[in-house]
């Protein structure tokens, strides 16, 4: 049997149209005998990366090609003559006529072409191509010769002419097709799914354009136009038909169906496809020899269009910047040691003999790692855009195992001093591995799109795009569409989303069996099985396995948060681009392609915390504009001069990569575990975890930072180590030998780091191997051998083999899990930083938090945790708020924090920008006439007493004692229109100093808002209860339900059983040790937070409760996490609003039906 | 023409073409190449289950048109049959010919969709 090779077959990564992976596509071919297999992607090459990788495994050639749209000039629709004017030079409007397969042929120049075919047709929107630019990229322009074909199949204009039996017109549409491709570079596509006789896609369509193809010439070629691997994909292939449609199933289906015909789209075995051509050629009338030549024409197609990944498309081999483009003259390695000297020079000013002979020897030793592996341009690529960003006056920082590289700390990459903190630059990079490295670079989020566009000027279009990502169907997203699909109902399906949490789709069934939030839906699925559901009750079943189906498949590409590729000038001829969200190209290449692709991509990522700290350190000079003021603000150190540190400058601004990293106030505070808002260290779990660990020293952030993971989390590393930590338990090594690895976290093996230390301690293995080894280890087909290999050169070096059977226990367990040091270290940077600012500089810091809301938490948590510091919040002010949150000082002398105007509900950009312009004003009537406020606008103001201070004023002066309801209540009287232009006042003429007659005129009606009556108004338009706290309108309720408030938590024994009630500010379900799922529920109740542990009974006790209410009544035991730090394991919880449902104490008189007069909400 | 759903047996040539039907207790014999497509089916009403791994004849099922003489004589009929893909049943689903014979099958226009009530064993 000759094999067949399928050279239309559509993945997973065609969004909403592939069904299968690239590797379940190229196994299964491989498995039928085929020797290719073509990936033809749908309006791009979004998997043929992964085709390339999964061919290569499959033991097949890989043939590349993409489906696209063929446009056209649509129809003028506007009907008129006038319109078209030609002198203007306007665009005819283009509209898909149809859809062609390209496939490229097996040459540097055919992939060259399809990359740039590719991203010409998502220069159209719609996406696609002309058949005049087909022609031209169809041929390499130098020589003219083919370097693709372009395949006229069923769903090109030719074969959607083929509807009711007309005869010229697709044969006209082939003949043009003929006529414009230039020779060699068009095959006829035949295609059948036999479907109903005379339909698209059935054998008489097959069968008439294989006579056309005869009639002109053209080659055909047989495909199966394939979406699925096997026949059991079709059924996933309609639901995402549904989804891309936005349509029910039902309707999809109906008088003009858009459903594909028939389930035949899979990928036929080479039988199948033989038996298939015979049945068209016995249809057409043709012989034996006809579906001979048929399959042969096939074939050698395919022969033309094999790929090698090496040769012809670039795999592996890693590509950066030109030197010039640098702007080197020498050598890149030459360069590189130069300025690695300088920054010895200034990273070690006054080195002593061992410290410089240690950094010497790192030096050489990265160098010659560096330059062996041809890096050196990379490196100063990445010194280049660091170089740049700091120019640009932003905030930055390298992060991940970047921070191992003595090379990056020199450069200024890194701000982490790689030999001081012991990290390892094998861990980075080492000559076994020929990847690029990955160095991460955080910017202020603020200005990332900013830094982007530069780096775009500065290494020129051509060398630069941004990466892209995939995004699969995650649980939510699934159910959302599979509801769609069967066409239930839309707020049915959300109730449904909205409970499911954090599994995978193809887990649905089984989370139905276990997840006590799930049960109510788990009950309605069964019952639907007995039909006594209502409507159409086996939907509920068919939804849960529809869900399942659509688990991770891909639904879009959006741009990377953080992905920039760098290359040099041939990079687009190697990554097809599309535009993004920011106007900026984007690759259709993911981090996945990167490494294939030789492809430089450098993570520069927006971090809100970093735009926090630069907006507060901002603040902190606004308000203290010299030196002496801010030393004295921040309670700063001063020296034996008298005159405050080195990091504050005479200006007032403070080099925050400056501070030194000890500094007992900020390490106080860290220890209160009040970390709200600080990087990293302010999650429940963290707080938990900072309370029982209290660090002191820098070190103890990395090693906080590194065991708050999955991973020591999940393996239990956390308990022995603070026990050891805290003398509670003795410290344990396996061997003398190890102790100098394992000191620093008292024998517990944290640290990638300190694994590797502890192969090369035992086994000679050099700290590279040791690296290779760390990364077999929990890979089933390599860690015996690497087990192997422990075992005998431990023990031939002389370790008792108990000591090796122990040490190994620990690789095993801990090995995959661990953390990088060099992560922690450079994510411990910014946690210290932040907490430094919160320490000194309380109310720029948190001014910082609102304005770039980085945290985990809502901004209105952060209310609570100023008015704990006791810092004033300042509500609006028509005068005095600004589109920022900025720090005030009060008539007291106090720094408070004003509310910003950019947070009220509605409120335009261009209102806001009119309104902080024109300030102040002195009249309402003023503030219309100036800034142009809207009616509504003008009415939220008011409620959220923006005029209040103006109004004060006013009564002060009138005697007026009207309220702020009264005048909420004349605004909404007020005629829509503003004053016509007649009554504005002239360029220059000055407004009489009437003072505002609006106001003082106002008729004392209404009495002022309550508290509560505020909050809730704030809440609803700020999204912050400002005036008070959300729950001061629950507490009746609350001293009846005997609750007790978050400060006072600390002051109960342990293991108290209490009620406590709050507003629900974070969910989190980290992964737990045993792998039984445990949720963490924080509340705020205006005291401070509580953190809830809900453990497996705890969430049974209250099912649904736990994801979507919002406000909460839990009751539960204490827990000490430590000399600071408090919190509840959680035994039930109610919706507080649901009052009918709580453990109210019996009432000593009750009427009947009586509503409770604390209902208030 | 009648729809009709109901079950017939069918004899099959070496190449899987059918030969022969068994059907209302007479016994049809093909006088013409049969014409074979699929037809696509509302899975998604008629489907209590459609879990991956379900397998064929979820989305299509297969449908022949077959023209046949009673015993080998007389009148062409032409029916259409439908087999299902997975479990290789056969059913009469249309009789385009008005068949006149001491037998005649009770027509079940009432049902739009005959296969329907049928199908339920066939997923089993």
């Amino acid at each position: 049997m000759p094999s067949f090779t399928h050279l239309h077959a559509a993945t997973a990564f065609s969004a909403h149209y592939g069904v299968s992976w690239p590797n379940e596509l190229a196994q299964a071919a491989a498995a039928d005998g085929a020797t290719a297999l073509a990936c033809t992607d749908r309006d791009g090459l979004y998997g043929t990366i992964k085709h390339l990788k999964a061919c290569s495994e499959a033991g097949i050639d890989p043939i590349v090609g993409v489906d696209l749209a063929v446009l056209e000039p649509a129809p003028d629709t506007r009907g008129s003559q006038r319109t078209r004017s030609p002198g203007l030079g306007a665009a005819p409007r283009l509209q898909e006529g149809g859809r062609v397969v390209v496939l490229a042929h097996g040459s540097p120049a055919g992939y060259k072409a399809l990359c740039r075919l590719v991203s010409a047709a998502h220069s159209h929107n719609p996406a696609g191509v002309t058949i005049e630019q087909l022609a031209t990229y169809a041929v390499e322009p130098s020589t003219l010769e083919p370097v693709l074909t372009i395949l006229i199949g069923p769903d090109s204009d030719v074969g959607r002419a083929m509807e009711g039996r007309q005869y010229l017109l697709p044969r006209r549409r082939l003949a043009r097709w003929h006529q414009l491709m230039p020779t060699g570079t068009l095959m006829a596509e035949i295609v059948s799914h036999r479907s109903t006789p005379g339909t698209a896609l059935s054998t008489q369509h097959a069968v008439r354009m294989l006579r056309l193809a005869n009639e002109l010439y053209i080659p055909a070629i047989l495909t199966n136009a394939v979406r699925y691997v096997s026949e059991d994909g079709a059924a996933t292939a309609d639901v995402l038909d549904s989804a891309r449609e936005l349509s029910t199933l039902t309707a999809l289906a109906g008088p003009a169906p858009k459903l594909q015909p028939t389930a035949q789209g899979w990928l036929k075995s080479a039988a199948q496809m033989e038996q298939l051509g015979r049945e068209i050629m016995r249809d057409a009338g043709c012989g034996t020899a006809d579906l001979a030549q048929l399959l042969a024409n096939t074939e050698k197609l395919a022969d033309r269009c094999r790929m090698d990944p090496v040769k012809d498309m670039g795999w592996k081999s890693p590509t950066v910047p030109e030197a010039s483009v640098l702007g080197i003259a020498g050598s890149p390695d030459a360069e590189l040691r130069q300025r690695c000297d300088a920054g010895i020079t200034a990273r070690y000013p006054n080195p002593t003999g061992a410290k410089a002979r240690d950094v010497h020897q790192r030096l050489e030793m990265e160098l010659a790692t560096i330059t062996d592996l041809g890096f050196s341009a990379y490196f100063l690529t990445v010194a280049e855009v660091s170089t740049m960003i700091h120019d640009m006056g932003v905030r930055g920082a390298a992060r991940g195992s970047g921070a191992s590289s003595l090379v990056n700390y020199l450069l200024g990459i890194s701000q982490v001093d790689p030999l001081r903190h012991d990290l390892i630059f094998e861990r980075f990079l080492s000559r076994d591995r020929s990847t690029l490295p990955d160095i991460d670079i955080d910017v202020e989020s603020a200005q990332r799109h900013a830094v982007y566009h530069r780096i775009f000027e500065r290494f020129g279009e051509e060398r630069v795009t941004l990466m892209s990502m995939q995004n699969g169907y995650r649980a939510r997203g699934a159910v959302r569409d599979a509801g769609l699909a069967l066409g239930m109902d839309e707020e049915e399906i959300d109730t449904i989303a909205k409970q499911l949490w954090r599994f995978s789709a193809r887990s649905f069934r089984e989370a139905l069996a276990e997840k006590p939030e799930l049960r109510e839906f788990a009950q309605r699925v069964e019952a639907s099985h007995w039909g006594d559901g209502t409507g159409t009750p086996q939907q509920l079943d068919l939804l849960v396995d529809i869900t399942e189906r659509l688990d991770r498949l891909p639904r879009h590409i959006s741009m990377h948060p953080c992905g920039v590729i760098l290359g040099n000038a041939t990079l687009l001829d190697r990554t097809p681009v599309q535009p993004s969200g920011l106007g900026l190209p984007m690759s259709q290449f993911d981090k996945h392609d990167m490494d294939p692709m030789g492809m430089l991509k450098l993570d520069v990522l927006g971090v809100r915390m970093q735009s926090a700290m630069a907006y507060a350190l901002r603040e902190v000079i606004r308000i203290h504009p010299t030196k002496e003021e801010v030393v004295a603000a921040g309670r700063h150190p001063l020296d034996a001069t008298g005159t405050g540190p080195d990091y504050i400058a005479p200006d007032g601004t403070i080099n925050l990569d400056a501070v030194p990293l000890d500094d007992e106030p900020t390490y106080q505070l860290i220890r209160s575990t009040h970390t709200l808002g600080c990087f990293q260290i302010e999650s429940p779990g963290q707080r938990e975890l900072i309370g029982k660990m209290a660090p002191r020293e820098f070190n103890d952030l990395i090693i906080d930072i590194s065991l708050f993971r999955p991973g020591p989390m999940k393996s239990n590393m956390v308990k022995p180590y603070l026990e050891n930590r805290a003398g509670f338990a003795p410290e344990v090594y396996p061997h003398p030998l190890l102790k100098p690895a394992l000191a620093e976290t008292h024998g517990v093996t944290v640290f990638h780091e300190q694994v590797l230390r502890t192969f090369h301690v035992m086994t000679d293995c050099g700290l590279a191997r040791a690296d290779e080894f760390r990364r077999a280890l929990g890979n089933e087909a390599q860690e015996p051998a690497v087990e192997a290999y422990f075992r005998r050169h431990a023990l031939a070096n002389g370790f008792p083999p108990g000591v090796v059977d122990t040490v190994w226990d620990t690789l095993k367990a801990f090995g995959s899990f661990g953390f990088c040091k060099a992560h922690g270290a450079a994510f411990a940077v910014p946690t210290y930083q932040s907490a430094w600012l919160k320490t000194h500089h309380p109310e720029a810091f948190l001014a910082g938090l609102w304005e770039h809301d980085p945290g985990m938490y809502p901004r209105r948590l952060l209310v609570a945790e100023a008015r704990r510091l006791g810092i004033p919040i300042l509500g609006l002010d028509i005068n005095a708020s600004a589109g920022e949150y900025r720090v005030e000082r009060t008539d007291d002398g106090v720094l408070g924090i004003r509310m910003s105007l950019a947070g009220v509900y509605g409120l335009s950009g261009a209102e806001l920008k009119r309104i902080v312009a024109n300030q102040p004003y002195d009249s309402l009537a003023d503030l219309r006439t100036r800034a142009r406020v809207s009616r509504p606008i003008m009415k939220r103001l008011a409620q959220l007493g923006a005029f209040d201070a103006l109004h004060r004023s006013v009564k002060a002066a009138s005697g007026s004692t009207a309220s702020r309801a009264d005048l909420v209540a004349h605004l909404v009287g007020q005629p829509a229109r503003s004053p016509s232009a007649r009554h504005q006042p002239l360029e220059g003429q000055l407004a009489l100093p009437l003072g505002d007659l609006e106001l003082s005129a106002l008729r004392p009606l209404l009495p002022e808002p309550s508290l509560h009556e505020k909050v809730r108004t704030e809440l609803d338009l700020l999204a912050l209860d400002v005036s008070g706290h959300l729950m001061g309108s629950y507490q009746p309720l609350l001293d009846s339900l005997g609750v007790t408030t978050a400060d006072r938590l600390l002051g109960l024994r342990n293991n108290s059983e209490v009620l406590v009630a709050g507003v629900r500010v974070a969910t989190q379900t980290p992964p737990m040790r045993g792998g039984r799922r445990v949720v963490f529920i924080s509340i705020d109740d205006g005291t401070g937070c509580v953190d809830a542990t809900f453990f497996h009974e705890a969430q049974e006790q209250s099912g649904p409760l736990l994801f979507g209410t919002r406000m909460l009544l839990i009751r539960g035991l204490t827990r000490r996490t430590g000399p600071r730090g408090i919190s509840l394991q959680a035994l039930q919880a109610w919706d507080l609003a649901r009052t009918e449902t709580l453990p109210l104490p019996a009432p000593r008189e009750t009427v009947p039906g009586a509503v409770p007069d604390w209902v208030q909400f | 023409m009648g729809i009709f759903s109901a079950s017939v047996e069918v004899e099959l040539s070496a190449e899987g073409l059918p030969l022969r039907l068994a059907w209302q207790g007479g016994s049809y014999e093909l006088g013409a190449d049969p014409v074979r497509w699929y037809e696509r089916r509302s899975w998604w009403e008629k489907e209590l289950r459609a879990p991956l791994g379900h397998g064929p004849g979820l989305v299509d099922h297969e449908i022949w048109r077959v023209q046949a003489r009673l015993d080998g004589k007389g009148e062409l009929y032409t029916f259409d049959l439908s087999r299902h893909v997975g479990s290789g049943r056969w059913r009469m689903i249309r009789i385009h010919d008005a068949l006149r014979t001491s037998e005649e099958p009770e027509e079940r226009e009432e049902l739009a969709e005959p296969e329907e009530p049928c199908e339920e064993d066939w997923g089993a």
